[in-house]
């Protein structure tokens, strides 16, 4: 029987993929479809905690190493 | 001995009690207070020691690295004593843009006339702002270079502070306190600060009052002021070690002045020469200046200012040559720091080299105006070495260097090749007359360990003589306790550091100051590019996004990986490919820098160009360097971190960079040198380019907006790129498909597993610096039993390299698992935060 998920088309910067797919990977609670390099299907009730994570996580990619284990 | 040192620190910060300053800084204002402070219980037994063993040297140094750091600190201006509290000020709703009314200056009132004066200043760090768009921004910025740092001087606003080190400078240069008042008073758009003025005065008082010269051999403390001189001698460190020359009198002698002293290749030497042939058939020119006569005529040549003190009376009193750096430590702590002397045309003791510059020298006027307070590059040096004429010294960071000075030597002065010595691992030959030039580097110096025969011969010889001149090349390199060693072993008269960059990531800058003296002069870029003496440079950093594979890898790497991984980014290695293509169409020479090893050779074997790294043979290296700068089929050079410094290539016109030591500024700026030299500069419409290809969303982008910050200061404005007009239309790029661009990553993974190559420790393209072993034949007694394993004799790898190699492939692929499962829940638990 066919299934039915409430998804969100999301179009992104390759890199922003990558942390998303990323954040997928620990337990596997976002991506419904991955499409190409710059879009991604989510589900859609997990948006905002997507969104959040993204967010912290983006703040953490430029800085070096040492920095990021000073704000742990 | 340290904490005897505390006490009389205390003992003289509790005499000073009664004064308003809580601080027990050493201020020059309460001179008269210190012959009360004689409570100075220390003989300081170890001082005297003559034979001084290593380890005392250990601790003397680290002491006087300790004191150097004290005495920086106490005489910062944001010390309080300077500053009186401002009464309350008045808070409105622009308050919060100025740090909470911390930055509010508006206490100062504008002169009537303010706008026809160029300077702001603020009164709590000395930083004085000049408005570069003034009319009368040219002769202010003239003033400000000799009595404050630049601090960053971009197109329209420059900023430079006043600190005591450009005060010394400013004082050692001849300037005094009411020069500096009153003109820091007409370019000033508000009136002085009380702060400032106590601050300069001070520290112009103090500094440069006492004198350390070396005459016939023997160093006097000499100074214009009998009443301070009396006042060393009663202190009780430096009392006793004068040496009694039969009366009480302090001797008394006539200042050295100016008069007379002509800088060779400047305007005035052409005028000079002219006279000397007039009075042909006397003595050589240079050693006369007692000749009043013929002083005068130079003089008048000169047009310098300072014959007025002429007839200054000076007085001084012998001191031992072992006792000198006890007085100078002891006068840093009276606060009267020494200024070294070299009166170099009275010095008849030391044989005069026969060298001058070539006649054709003409030395370009920003050269001259850094040689009038002595600093600056190659030339400088040279120029220097021709004034004083004495045996010189020149020190510098690598054997290939020590060629390069050479040769500059040579090319420049007409002083005969017999005289000019090279003191390096494979060469150790002595000049043959009673004088000379040697060139040697810091690490053959400075060198501990056991030295071969001769170089210990030719160390005794360095050690054993004095020297006019001591030229310390690259001065921001060598740490300070390099400096100590090499200044306390080798005896001379005047020591002369130059450097493109000063500039050290640990700040230990400071410590050159009281090490050699104060920094004399700075040159500034933007203006010497203006006047073509360096070329122009476009600057500009170019954003690479990673390709979805490798930022994906990027996130769950370690911080080893990541720098290979941001590195390898095949959109940069298109755009680098991309720039190499556009730059050689033009006809450019291009210098492609990496601090990864492994990339870089991936890159030069990509693009099929010429890479020199540290595992690059010797004799290679010479070939390749050659091929670059004379074969037109070879436009291209990739260069480890090795190339960074001690390489001339005035070929190369543009200079990609694609990946960097961190944060580091003096590499950046030392790698823009690279192309500042540029043989086509003078060409009209000439630039050269500095690229920094960048790896989008990593950390890459930190430390590049780091690395900048010094050039920025200069003025360099860094253009982003975040797209190369049409990279996409480009045909034949690397890694065009996704199916290329993964390989590149498993091969790249690869070889992070593998291991990556360590990174290029040697800094020297050619020489072996210090670490590496000459490998030899040894020696040993011993029975045949032994040898062959009869006695307890077992076999040990000695190669650090092949037991780090056994332990990687020793390692289980089970553990390896474990620890990259624990490395992939470490970023679990990071994400779920």
């Amino acid at each position: 029987m066919p299934r039915a998920i409430r998804g969100v088309l999301i179009e992104c910067e390759p890199a922003i993929k990558a942390i998303i797919v990323m954040l997928d990977r620990a337990n596997n609670n976002f991506i419904v479809e991955d499409l190409d390099d710059t879009h991604l299907v989510v589900q859609e009730s997990m948006l905002t905690l997507l969104k959040q994570q993204l967010d912290t996580e983006l703040k953490g990619t430029q800085l070096p190493d040492e920095l990021l284990d000073d704000s742990e | 001995m340290p904490p005897k040192r505390k006490a009389a620190t205390a003992a003289k910060g509790a005499s000073k009690a009664g004064k308003s300053s809580a601080l027990s800084t050493p201020g020059p204002g309460t001179p008269r207070s210190l012959e009360g402070s004689d409570q100075v219980s220390t003989p300081a037994d170890e001082d005297f020691d003559p034979d001084t063993l290593p380890e005392d040297q250990k601790k003397r140094d680290e002491e006087l690295g300790k004191a150097a750091d004290e005495f920086v600190q106490d005489w910062d201006l944001s010390s309080r004593r300077f500053h009186k509290t401002v009464g309350t000020k008045h808070v409105d709703s622009a308050t919060r843009y100025f740090g909470m009314g911390k930055r509010d200056y508006s206490y100062l009132a504008l002169k009537p006339d303010h706008h026809n004066r160029p300077l702001w200043i603020d009164p709590d760090k000395g930083v004085i702002v000049l408005e570069r768009f003034h009319p009368l921004a040219e002769a202010a910025a003239d003033f400000l270079v000799t009595i404050a740092e630049p601090k960053s001087r971009p197109t329209f606003l420059h900023e430079y502070s006043i600190t005591t080190h450009s005060l010394y400078a400013a004082v050692s240069v001849g300037l005094n306190r009411q020069d500096i008042i009153n003109s820091l008073e007409r370019f000033l758009k508000t009136p002085l600060p009380e702060g400032i003025r106590l601050f300069i005065e001070s520290c112009t008082d103090s500094y440069g009052k006492v004198k350390l010269v070396l005459k016939d051999n023997k160093y006097f403390v000499e100074s214009v002021d009998a009443a301070l001189l009396q006042k060393l001698l009663k202190d009780e460190v430096i009392g006793p070690l004068r040496i009694q020359t039969g009366s009480d009198e302090l001797t008394k002698s006539h200042a050295p002045t100016m008069a007379g002293l002509v800088i060779q290749g400047t305007k005035d030497a052409a005028g000079a020469q002219q006279a000397a042939a007039l009075q042909q058939g006397e003595k050589a020119p240079a050693a006369q200046t007692e000749n009043t006569a013929e002083a005068d005529v130079y003089a008048v040549l000169n047009q310098d200012d300072d014959d007025d003190d002429e007839q200054d009376v000076v007085h001084a009193f012998q001191i031992p040559d072992s006792a000198v750096e006890i007085v100078q430590k002891r006068c840093l702590e009276l606060s009267y720091p020494i200024l070294e002397e070299y009166d170099f045309r009275n010095d008849k003791a030391n044989a005069t080299l026969d060298i001058d510059l070539r006649p054709n020298t003409q030395i370009r006027p920003y050269q001259e105006k850094s040689l009038s307070k002595m600093f600056g590059k190659t030339l400088v040096g040279v120029t220097a070495a021709c004034t004083i004429k004495k045996g010189v010294v020149v020190l510098c960071t690598s054997s290939m260097s020590v060629y390069q000075w050479r040769n500059e030597f040579l090319k420049w002065s007409n002083i005969d090749p017999k005289d000019i010595a090279v003191f390096t691992s494979d060469n150790k030959k002595q000049f043959e007359r009673s004088t000379g030039i040697i060139v040697t580097t810091y690490s053959m110096v400075t060198n501990n360990r056991e030295r071969a025969h001769d170089s210990k011969k030719m160390m005794d010889f360095l050690q054993g003589r004095e020297w006019g001149l001591m030229l310390l090349d690259e001065v921001h390199v060598a740490p300070a306790d390099v400096f100590r060693r090499v200044i306390s072993s080798i005896k001379s008269h005047a020591k002369l550091g130059l450097t493109a960059t000063l500039l050290r990531e640990d700040d230990k800058i400071s410590h050159l100051n009281f090490l050699i003296g104060p920094k004399l002069y700075e040159a500034n870029w933007m203006e010497l590019s203006q006047q073509g003496h360096i070329a122009k440079v476009q600057c500009a950093e170019v954003w690479c996004p990673m390709t979805p594979e490798f930022y994906d890898e990027y996130l769950r790497s370690n911080a080893r990986a990541r720098r290979t991984l941001y590195a390898m980014n095949p959109n940069k290695f298109q755009a680098c490919q991309y720039l190499i293509r556009y730059h050689e169409a033009r006809g450019d020479k291009i210098i492609v820098f990496s601090d990864e090893v492994w990339p870089l050779i991936q890159y030069a074997s990509t693009l099929n160009c010429l890479a020199i790294h540290g595992g690059t043979a010797q004799a290679g290296r010479q070939f390749i360097l050659d091929q670059f700068q004379h074969n037109p089929t070879y436009n291209t050079l990739f260069l480890s971190k090795i190339g960074d410094t001690s390489l001339d290539l005035p070929e190369a016109t543009v200079l990609i960079q694609i990946s960097s030591h961190f944060g580091s500024r003096r590499q950046e700026a030392q790698r823009l040198g690279r192309i500042l030299r540029a043989k086509r500069r003078n060409d009209e419409g000439f630039n050269a380019f500095f690229y920094s290809l960048v790896s989008k969303d990593t950390q890459e982008m930190y430390y590049s907006a780091k690395r900048q910050a010094f050039l920025v200061d200069q003025g360099y404005a860094f253009k982003v790129i975040t797209h190369l007009a049409n990279i996409e239309n480009t045909p034949n790029l690397v890694f065009p498909t996704a199916q290329a661009r993964r390989e590149l990553l498993q091969q790249t993974l690869l070889q992070i597993e593998k291991g990556l190559p360590d990174d290029d420790k040697t800094d020297d393209l050619f020489g072996k610096t210090g670490s590496r072993k000459k490998g030899g034949v040894r020696r040993v007694a011993g029975t045949l039993g032994e040898l062959s394993g009869g006695q307890d004799m077992a076999y040990m790898e000695q190669s650090s390299k092949a037991i780090k190699q056994k332990r990687k492939t020793e390692r289980n692929p089970f553990f390896n698992k474990l620890s990259r499962e624990k490395e992939k829940a470490r970023i679990a638990a990071r994400n779920a935060q």
